[in-house]
């Protein structure tokens, strides 16, 4: 019976984390338009940071890292998110700077492929192909939890977070912050046309984006105590792009449906699953393949997703619009036509 | 000195990988001004299916079984574009959508290929290698072939493109898709043709890579499509000549770093490269005005 | 009443154009075009197609880099500044093919126009909320406004995607009226229009030198510009061939050369 709670709870965990992780990515791709094929890449790097500042100094331990600075949790996870900050900034001033979509695409999953390649190769950063574990349990010395009753804990420790995180996205999407996103989004020309500086509002975004990923990242190690390399291939990053696409971009509870369906259940759920005898790892296989097919079927059938963006309203202001004059704003058509312009310059025997 | 030259032997070798690469992957860009993020994946089917000839279910001349290997992705090339890029790229105007697809056609490639052949590293069946001096260089028969195969393609694309007139009709829609269309060339029919081409040097791509490294994984086409993306950006993006010349310079670079400083430092000069070109010269040393 | 955002009454032209020019590949799609735009005036510009019209308007408004020469807005050389600080100084454009913001609503089109708003600053979302608010206020009432005189209120909460091709070009005009500019652009604002469509747009330009903006229109249709428009310049070959009020300029032989067909037959058939 435990056993049935463990994995549930972690399918709770996950489910959250990955509507943290959809957040983060919808800020860059479904608000600003930024194809951050590298995304997964930065939710590494939390994960990596958030262990490595949490456990104590490497030497003697077996393991090789930098940092190891014993920090408590909710300092570690903040540590995390800063850390992807910090690379977004850096990557977005290098190369977001001229490229258009696709080139910028490249680029991006350019990086995360030398960046997992650097890190596999690199024991000395953050344990090569082994990665980090033995991860201390967040507050295990004031809660005193058994590692069942830590996964239920934690599960609804990510959910308050996740949702604290949202408020926060709520009211950064619903400002003129996200219109002007969107607006670039739809047509960059247009929005520089209009005297918004492209270059820095999208890398506002990356980097708004890249904090939630740290975050996510960081609850995930947190969460199991380990991190490697297997854990971030590159198709993990289309795996939380499925999410967005199916649930529905641009919109916050589109995200968490899209979180529920392709993580807890189509991820996660098969991994409790027993081994097909003779075929080890088939089932996750099936799986991955599985995800980029239903993934074309979304974006075929219903691009918009399964919740789509909400047409944003705006409450008509109280009391009766008047113009500068105090004059009630009623009249269609403009207060001087060009036939009645044309007939007083005649009368005055000029053009202009 | 003799070491120079012997890196540079080695990276001459790299560069024809990699030049057969980036062209297949620059013609296609050309022609349909998007990405095709698969193409690692491409790349690692044409080897595979070299091996199944080769080493696993028959036991032919590897060179044969690459001919295979080579024509079966050109064919998967254009199955891919007529039935699930092409109506991508009619039904939405903005180029989003078809590239999210190839990244998604990356993930599902490679975990069929997965599901088949497993992780295990596989090697084709070669007879043994013999180097043997050529000029200052110390190379085997097997790269020496590979090196023709190369400058053989190379010449035959650019003559392909300058004066045929199937050439001249890529170049025109590279340049000017509607214009094109308007002008009477059969875009459908070339836009075909170009994914033969491009599949095939794909799938020839990943074999002769499998060929030169001794080794292949299913990831091995992806693992190396970055560094068909510096050689096509430090070149220029959308420039067949652009493809040629970053592949030249990216193979000899790391291969003379691997030489003189470290072996497992190749790749991380490559991105150096990449991001060198990003500061300063962010065209590309040969790219074309519109693609970039 | 203006809705200028620059200070008291400045002197002079308020845009210089001096010797620009502009080369694509071997063509020279602007080759030395010189002319001024008087302040507070309605300014036509136009031209044989392939002049090089449209291109001096991307030049202006910073989309293109000129080859050489320079402009100045007021007293500010503006020569090759980036789009969006063209843009904030109060220089605004339309486009010829127009160019909404598609998955936008119409409205958020227009609240989107304010150059600067508090709004847009992730310090002030959370801790100068009522700032924001405020202002968010003050945008929507105006906004509102404007989406009343140009008869798109009712269409507020509809993606701008789902307009006529009149409506949209009604949505860019208002929406470049939004943000106060000193300087409006105009590229061919009736073109494709039906004529109903074209009095009203008219009016609305009329409107908006009564409000203190200088416009510079790109136009074909030269009986609208010798309706509304105080000043023309004629460019023609990338240069400027030559400028002044309309019915001097049809005395002009360079310019009936140059506009051959065209200015008999606006003349015949009006």
């Amino acid at each position: 019976m435990a056993q049935f709670w463990y994995y549930f709870f972690t399918l709770v965990f996950f489910l959250f984390d990955y509507f943290i992780l959809a957040m983060g990515l919808n800020i860059q791709y479904g608000e600003a338009g930024i194809l951050n094929f590298s995304y997964f890449a930065f939710v590494a790097i939390g994960a990596y940071v958030t262990g490595a500042v949490s456990l104590p100094s490497s030497v003697g331990s077996g393991q090789q890292y930098i940092f190891g600075f014993n920090m408590p949790f909710p300092f570690s996870l903040l540590a995390g998110g800063v850390a992807c900050m910090v690379l977004a900034l850096f990557v977005a001033l290098i190369a977001l700077r001229r490229l258009r979509t696709d080139y910028l695409a490249m680029v991006l999953i350019s990086m995360s492929l030398v960046l997992y390649d650097i890190i596999n190769n690199y024991p000395r950063l953050f344990n090569g192909a082994d990665g980090i574990y033995n991860v201390p349990q967040p507050l295990a010395g004031v809660l005193h939890l058994t590692s069942n009753a830590f996964s239920i804990f934690f599960a609804c420790l990510t959910g308050v977070i996740a949702m604290l995180m949202w408020l926060v996205m709520s009211r950064i999407t619903r400002s003129p912050l996200g219109r002007t996103f969107r607006a670039i989004r739809d047509d960059p020309d247009v929005a520089a046309a209009l005297g918004k500086g492209v270059f820095r509002y999208q890398v506002t975004s990356l980097v708004i984006g890249s904090f939630y990923a740290g975050i996510g990242g960081g609850l995930i190690m947190q969460f199991g105590g380990s991190f490697n390399p297997s854990a971030w291939l590159p198709g993990e990053t289309f795996v939380v792009f499925a999410v967005i696409i199916v649930g529905g971009v641009g919109n916050n509870v589109g995200l968490l449906m899209g979180a529920l369906l392709v993580e807890a259940l189509l991820i996660h759920l098969p991994a409790f699953l027993p081994e097909i005898p003779g075929h080890p790892g088939l089932i996750e296989y099936i799986d991955g393949a599985l995800i980029g097919i239903i993934l074309m079927v979304m974006l075929w059938f219903r691009p918009q997703g399964l919740v789509p963006e909400r047409i944003r309203r705006f409450p008509l202001p109280a009391g009766e619009l008047l113009d500068r004059d105090g004059h009630s704003v009623v009249a269609p058509t403009p207060t001087e036509t060009v036939a009645a312009s044309a007939a007083h310059d005649a009368s005055e025997g000029t053009v202009a | 000195m003799t070491q120079f030259w012997l890196a540079f032997g080695f990276g001459l070798v790299t560069a024809s990988v990699l030049a057969i690469a980036a062209v297949g992957l620059s013609l296609q860009f050309g022609i349909t001004n998007y990405i095709n993020f698969a193409y690692g994946d491409f790349m690692a089917l044409g080897a595979f299916i070299t091996y199944y000839f080769n080493a696993e279910a028959f036991h032919i001349n590897v060179w044969v079984a690459m001919i295979f290997g080579t024509l079966a992705v050109g064919v998967f090339g254009v199955l891919i574009n007529r039935f699930l890029l092409s109506p991508f790229v009619r039904r939405f105007n903005k180029s989003f959508y078809v590239l999210i697809v190839t990244f998604g056609l990356s993930l599902i490639m490679l975990n069929t290929i997965y599901s088949i052949w497993g992780t295990n590293v596989r090697v084709y069946n070669l007879k043994i290698e013999v180097y043997k001096h050529v000029g200052p260089f110390l190379l085997n028969k097997y790269q020496i072939v590979v090196m023709v195969i190369a400058v053989v393609l190379m010449t035959g694309v650019a003559l392909m493109v300058k004066t045929t007139r199937l050439g001249k009709s890529m170049r025109a829609m590279s340049d000017n898709t509607t214009l094109a269309m308007t002008s009477g060339i059969d875009t459908k029919r070339i836009t075909t043709i170009t994914w033969f081409l491009s599949g095939s040097m794909a799938g020839l791509a990943g074999t002769v890579l499998a060929i030169t490294e001794s080794n292949l994984t299913p990831a091995s086409g992806e693992l190396f499509l970055f560094v068909i993306f510096a050689a096509v950006i430090v070149g220029g993006v959308g420039s067949i000549y652009g493809a040629m010349g970053g592949a030249l310079l990216i193979g000899l670079a790391t291969e003379i770093t691997a030489a003189y400083w470290n072996p497992a430092y190749k790749l991380d000069v490559a991105f150096l490269f990449l991001i060198a070109t990003l500061l300063f010269r962010p065209n590309g040393l040969l790219s074309r005005p519109g693609k970039a | 009443m203006s809705y200028n955002d620059t200070a008291p009454a400045p002197e002079g032209p308020i845009l210089r154009v001096e010797g620009i020019t502009k080369a694509f590949g071997g063509v020279n799609a602007v080759n030395g075009a010189t002319f001024d735009v008087p302040r507070n005036k309605i300014t036509a510009l136009i031209g044989p197609n392939g002049a090089g019209k449209t291109t001096v308007v991307n030049l202006l408004s910073g989309a293109y880099k000129v080859d050489s020469g320079k402009v100045h807005l007021g007293s500010t050389d503006i020569t090759n500044m980036e789009r969006h600080k063209i843009a904030r100084l109060g220089l605004m454009r339309t486009f010829q093919l127009s160019r909404e913001l598609s998955g936008l609503t119409v409205l958020e089109n227009l609240l989107v126009a304010p150059k600067v708003q508090a709004g847009e600053s992730m310090y002030n979302i959370f801790f100068r909320p009522r700032l924001v608010k405020r202002e968010e206020r003050q945008n929507l009432e105006r906004a509102l406004e404007i989406l009343r005189t140009y008869g798109l209120y009712d269409l507020r909460d509809n993606r701008a995607r789902e307009l006529s091709g009149g409506q949209k070009k009604l949505l860019e005009i208002s929406r470049g009226v939004m943000a106060s500019p000193s300087l409006f652009l105009l590229d061919e604002p009736m073109a494709g229009v039906n004529p109903a469509l074209i009095e009203r747009i008219g009016g609305y330009i009329m409107d908006m030198k009564a409000q203190g903006v200088t416009v510079l229109m790109i136009e074909h249709n030269l009986n609208v510009v010798e309706r509304i428009c105080d000043n023309v310049i004629v460019l023609a070959e990338g240069r400027t061939l030559a400028t002044g009020r309309l019915s001097e300029l049809r005395e002009n032989k360079e310019v009936v050369t140059a506009y051959l067909g065209e200015i008999i037959n606006a003349s015949s058939s009006h």
